[in-house]
């Protein structure tokens, strides 16, 4: 194994680490208080975003000229042009979720489900992030 | 911006591969810099100015 992917296989230990904890807690303190199925809904959220990550991890380590440039700032071994591609996907989510929450905002005033409006609000800006991303990578 | 770093690095016998590692970026980011698509910062182009030997000027040019 190349000393570049030991370093990325280590960076992603650390990461996979910190996250995992994150998700065991925030599970925890969300199946102890929040209301409904938060807590499955948060572990089973937390748990697959951890598959794609390990997943980014073994592409880039195996093969990071194969790796796109998503994969490449998400296992945080990007290079320049990655991390430009990254905030150029960033910004679109940001400008995107400032009217989305209004739109959202309305739609609960007019007595629509809360629970509905949150999820379709947190989907669609996953949505717009993997467009904004394919997207800035192919004009980068 | 135009540039020749896919004359340079085929004067070299390199793939892109090969370049981007010893530029220290990607396979990708060294296709982008080669099709105009991407504008490398200063630091960047300074470190392909000194691997050819050449000055930034001369591998870089303003449209």
């Amino acid at each position: 194994m190349s000393t570049k992917a030991q370093v990325t296989i280590t960076k992603a230990g650390g990461g996979f680490l910190a996250s995992s904890i994150v998700l065991v807690t925030g599970t925890l303190l969300l199946v102890r208080f929040g209301p409904g199925n938060m807590g499955k809904g948060f572990a089973v959220g937390g748990a697959a975003a951890l598959i794609v990550f390990a997943f980014a991890v073994w592409r880039v380590a195996r093969r990071p000229t194969d790796a796109s440039s998503f994969e490449h700032s998400f296992t945080g071994v990007g290079d320049e042009r990655d991390r430009r591609v990254a905030e150029k996907a960033s910004a679109v989510v940001g400008l995107v979720s400032i009217p989305a929450t209004g739109v959202a905002a309305v739609a609960v005033a007019m007595e629509a489900s809360a629970d509905v409006v949150l999820a379709v609000l947190l989907f669609g800006l996953i949505a717009v992030a993997v467009v904004s991303e394919i997207g800035a990578a192919r004009r980068s | 911006m135009r540039n020749e770093i896919r004359r340079l690095r085929e004067e070299c016998g390199l793939s892109q591969g090969s370049l981007g590692a010893e530029l220290g970026v990607s396979r990708q980011t060294v296709n982008s810099l080669e099709t105009g698509r991407y504008d490398p910062s200063l630091p960047l182009a300074f470190t392909v100015a000194r691997f050819f030997g050449l000055s930034i000027e001369e591998i870089f040019h303003v449209d």
